[in-house]
């Protein structure tokens, strides 16, 4: 048994030195393809850059830089802009993001994109931590580490998360190691969408997975407020935006009264200020699929709205 | 908790090491203990269907050892088997029923209510395994345990809950009292067994379940040669989530120095639709129906007739005993059932003739050319039936099979021009190996000619599974398919 055991103990370690070296050239790869990730553009912004403006949200705040077209604002308007908004999050990996983006850098103005589903259900808050696609495109650092264990002790992120991320267990598990990594809407922003009922009606469904309980959304108004409040402690400016919504995906939004009334409420006490965008454009050509504005309809937006927001 | 679970990769070296410090006397404690965390991990409630069980057996059981008059003998066996394989049969087609009745309107008005059964995972297992417990007791194959301890870990012992094999006490009792030992030999052999199983679950089947899915979920729409590649995948799917499943259960128990019984012995190596069913794939249910159905219904012995009877009805209830694995219930499982059942028939109708032609041609009876096409029509024959398994409905794989069929003499010319994607190939790929992989094993086992094969060999082919494992593996996936009934 004794000698199974030293061979087991030699096996063991030949296997992680083999893994080590596997998880170093994965993490390699990852600043090869990287692209559309928060922790990435975070990891590979210009040391302590300045920017003007800071975008965070889900994944309808993240068309503004699909494409060139941030650099289309920044052109315009002769700020500088960086957009870390991720597809599927809530307020609390908002806040991580934005933790982990003021450790290295500042900004000056924060556009917060509201989504109402990310403050329905943990679906989108904790459980985002351990979607692997996130995971995978989130180069690592000891500083991601310690924030992201502050998450498990205190905001009931899974300690799965952290192993993974750790272990680097998604990153060698990826299947699309050699794609870019791009968020799949990305290759749409210029497609047109046609109306249908049962698209929204799928759409709906899968982002308000849970019955909404108003504990739920006082929960992640909260979060959303420190999200504020750390961003202002940073002398961040915020202003939060609702954007625009074909009717036909507006009219089925769940629970949207009581949402609205919670967020005016938190924005009211923080003093930010909220931009509700939502009816500006009803007509379903402004819009690549059920509710992400394709590049006509950013266009029309940022020249009626957003340029004068963000020069503001 | 699953066995491609992290929880289940930090749970098994747990109850390993506690395994080993506990004295060998006590160790059943262990695994009694380890198998009621392992089974109420997700569905802490699923403990009181298995608690039941387990109490009605063993009282029951207790009762059989006391009991001597035939008459009371064979009423306190049918009390125990109608409440344990009635409520299985009421968690699977109580619903079922209820809603075909309901659509065909049989009786005006009327209308069962639908209660919204469904059974605990495993069930359709442990539910088998406590039925050949009383069975056996009741024909004297067995005695009563006078410890509630014995009965209760038989029947939830972890590795073998979900899915099987089909245990029976017969054997797994005596090694639980002789005392648990488990040595280097073992321990390797465990290990090996696990890493193979989860590269057949996470690396074959999971990889090709994603192709599957898609393809049996547009069946109308999906190209020929899709339809056809989706049928084979399936079949390999299935293999590989199920055998891989029976590997892990049986390599876990290796380390705690139990032997499960064989489940699947290469299956798509099978000449004849009966060597798959009676010695090639999930061997431990094709018993069950062996010594506990057919051999009761009079099996072979009572003419040529109620022979081909019991047959059919043997298929027929494996149909029954299916339905409801992951993909619903519904007659599609009858189907199938009906149609492995055609294929005994066949095989007994034939049989006289292949001996004739046997004795007539030895030399081509016993080429290698004729073993291989053999092996190809079985497994064909097999495909065909998985599609009833694996389809929505009846209408969807009669589809699949028109639609194949239709363009069979084209498929040369359209495999030619069919844009395969990387998956595909891929799948192609993992199959051509585990093809290679059973040929090689069926001569001599793998493992065996590892254990004989240098370090260096050794190694680099366990580092290569480990991997594969890391970089082909799907992890993500919730289930085994035969853990969901």
């Amino acid at each position: 048994m004794q000698h199974l055991e030293r061979s087991a103990f030699l096996f063991m370690a030949i296997g992680l030195v083999l893994y080590a070296g596997l998880s170093f050239g994965c993490e390699r790869l990852l600043f090869r393809n990287g692209h559309s990730n928060a922790l990435y553009k975070i990891a590979t912004a210009p040391p302590a850059a300045d920017y003007d403006w800071l975008v965070l949200g889900a994944s309808h705040a993240m068309p503004l830089d699909f494409d060139d077209f941030n650099a289309f604002m920044q052109h315009e308007t002769g700020l500088r802009i960086i957009n870390l908004a991720s597809p599927g999050t809530g307020p609390l990996y908002n806040r991580f993001v934005l933790q982990s983006f003021l450790r290295a850098h500042r900004a000056g103005n924060l556009l917060y994109v509201v989504d109402s589903f990310g403050f329905w259900s943990r679906a989108w808050n904790e459980d985002r931590f351990a979607d692997v696609k996130l995971i995978r495109g989130t180069p690592f650092a000891p500083a991601t580490v310690a924030l992201m264990s502050d998450y498990v002790r205190n905001d009931g992120v899974s300690p799965k998360a952290l192993l993974d991320y750790v272990s680097g267990f998604s990153k060698v598990n990826n299947r699309d190691r050699f794609q870019r990594d791009a968020w799949e809407g990305e290759a749409q922003f210029d497609r047109v969408y046609r109306p249908s009922v049962s698209a929204v009606t799928k759409r709906i469904a899968y982002l308000y997975p849970d019955p909404q309980a108003p504990a739920v959304l006082a929960h992640y108004v909260d979060v959303f407020g420190g999200l504020v409040a750390i961003a202002q402690q940073h002398d961040t400016r915020v202003v939060a935006v609702k954007l625009p919504a074909p009717a036909q995906f507006r009219n089925q939004l769940r629970g949207e009264a009581a949402f609205d009334d919670s967020l005016a409420r938190i924005l009211a006490e923080r003093a930010v200020p909220l931009l509700d965008f939502s009816t500006e454009l009803d007509d379903p050509s402004f819009y690549f699929d059920t509710d992400h504005l394709n590049r006509t309809g950013l266009t029309e937006l940022f020249q009626r709205r957003l340029k004068t927001l963000l020069m503001m | 908790m699953l066995f491609t679970s992290l929880e289940f990769f930090i749970f098994l070296p747990l109850v390993i090491a506690v395994f080993r410090i506990v004295p060998v006397a006590q160790r059943w404690a262990v695994l009694l203990l380890a198998s009621y965390v392992f089974y109420g991990f997700l569905h802490p409630f699923n403990l009181v269907y298995l608690g039941a069980v387990t109490l009605v057996i063993y009282l029951c059981g207790r009762w059989l050892a006391r009991t001597e008059k035939p008459s009371g003998r064979a009423a306190v066996l049918a009390g125990g088997l109608v409440v344990v394989l009635g409520s299985l049969t009421a968690f699977k087609f109580y619903d079922f029923v209820a809603g075909e009745i309901s659509a065909a309107n049989l009786i005006p008005h009327f209308a069962l209510p639908r209660l919204g059964l469904t059974a605990p995972a495993g069930f359709s297992f442990y539910a088998f395994s406590a039925a050949s417990y009383l069975i056996d007791i009741y024909a004297g194959r067995l005695t009563a345990q006078q410890k509630l301890a014995g009965t209760v870990l038989f029947v939830a012992y972890f590795p073998k809950i979900f899915a099987g094999p089909i245990e029976r006490a017969t054997t797994f009792l005596p090694q639980l009292w002789s005392g648990l030992r488990s040595d280097s030999k073992r321990i390797v052999l465990g290990l090996q067994l696990i890493g193979w199983g989860l590269f057949k679950k996470v690396v074959i089947a999971d990889n090709l379940a994603q192709m599957v899915d898609h393809t049996f979920s547009i069946v109308s729409f999906a190209p020929p040669v899709e339809l056809l590649l989706g049928s084979y995948f399936f079949a390999f799917q299935i293999y590989c989530d199920f055998s891989g499943y029976t590997d892990i259960a049986l390599g876990a128990s290796s380390l705690f120095g139990l032997t499960l019984m064989e489940n699947f012995r290469r299956p798509y190596l099978s000449r004849s639709t009966a060597e798959f069913w009676g010695e090639r794939w999930h061997i431990s249910l094709s018993h069950w129906f062996r010594d506990y159905l057919y051999i009761p219904l009079g099996g072979s012995r009572a003419g040529p007739l109620r022979r081909a009877a019991n047959v059919m009805i043997v298929f027929l209830v494996s149909g029954l005993w299916h339905a409801g694995l992951g993909y619903g219930v519904g007659w599609t499982f009858l189907i199938w059932g009906a149609l492995n059942g055609f294929y005994q028939w066949a095989g007994l109708a034939t049989r006289r003739l292949w001996r004739r032609v046997g004795e007539a041609l030895p030399r081509v009876k016993s080429s290698a050319a004729l073993a291989v096409l053999r092996a190809v029509i079985t497994f064909h024959l097999i495909t065909i039936a998985w599609v009833f398994f694996r389809a929505a409905s009846i209408h969807d794989a009669l589809v699949v099979l028109r639609r194949i069929g239709a363009r069979l003499g084209d498929l040369p010319s359209l495999f030619a021009i069919y844009p395969f994607s990387t998956e595909q190939l891929t799948a192609f790929g993992l199959i051509a190996f585990l093809i290679g992989y059973e040929i090689v094993d069926e001569r001599r086992p793998v493992f065996q000619r590892l254990a004989d094969a240098p370090v260096a060999v050794r190694w680099g082919a366990y580092y290569l599974l480990i991997f594969a494992l890391l970089l082909l593996g799907r992890w993500q996936a919730k289930e085994f398919i035969y853990m969901q009934f």
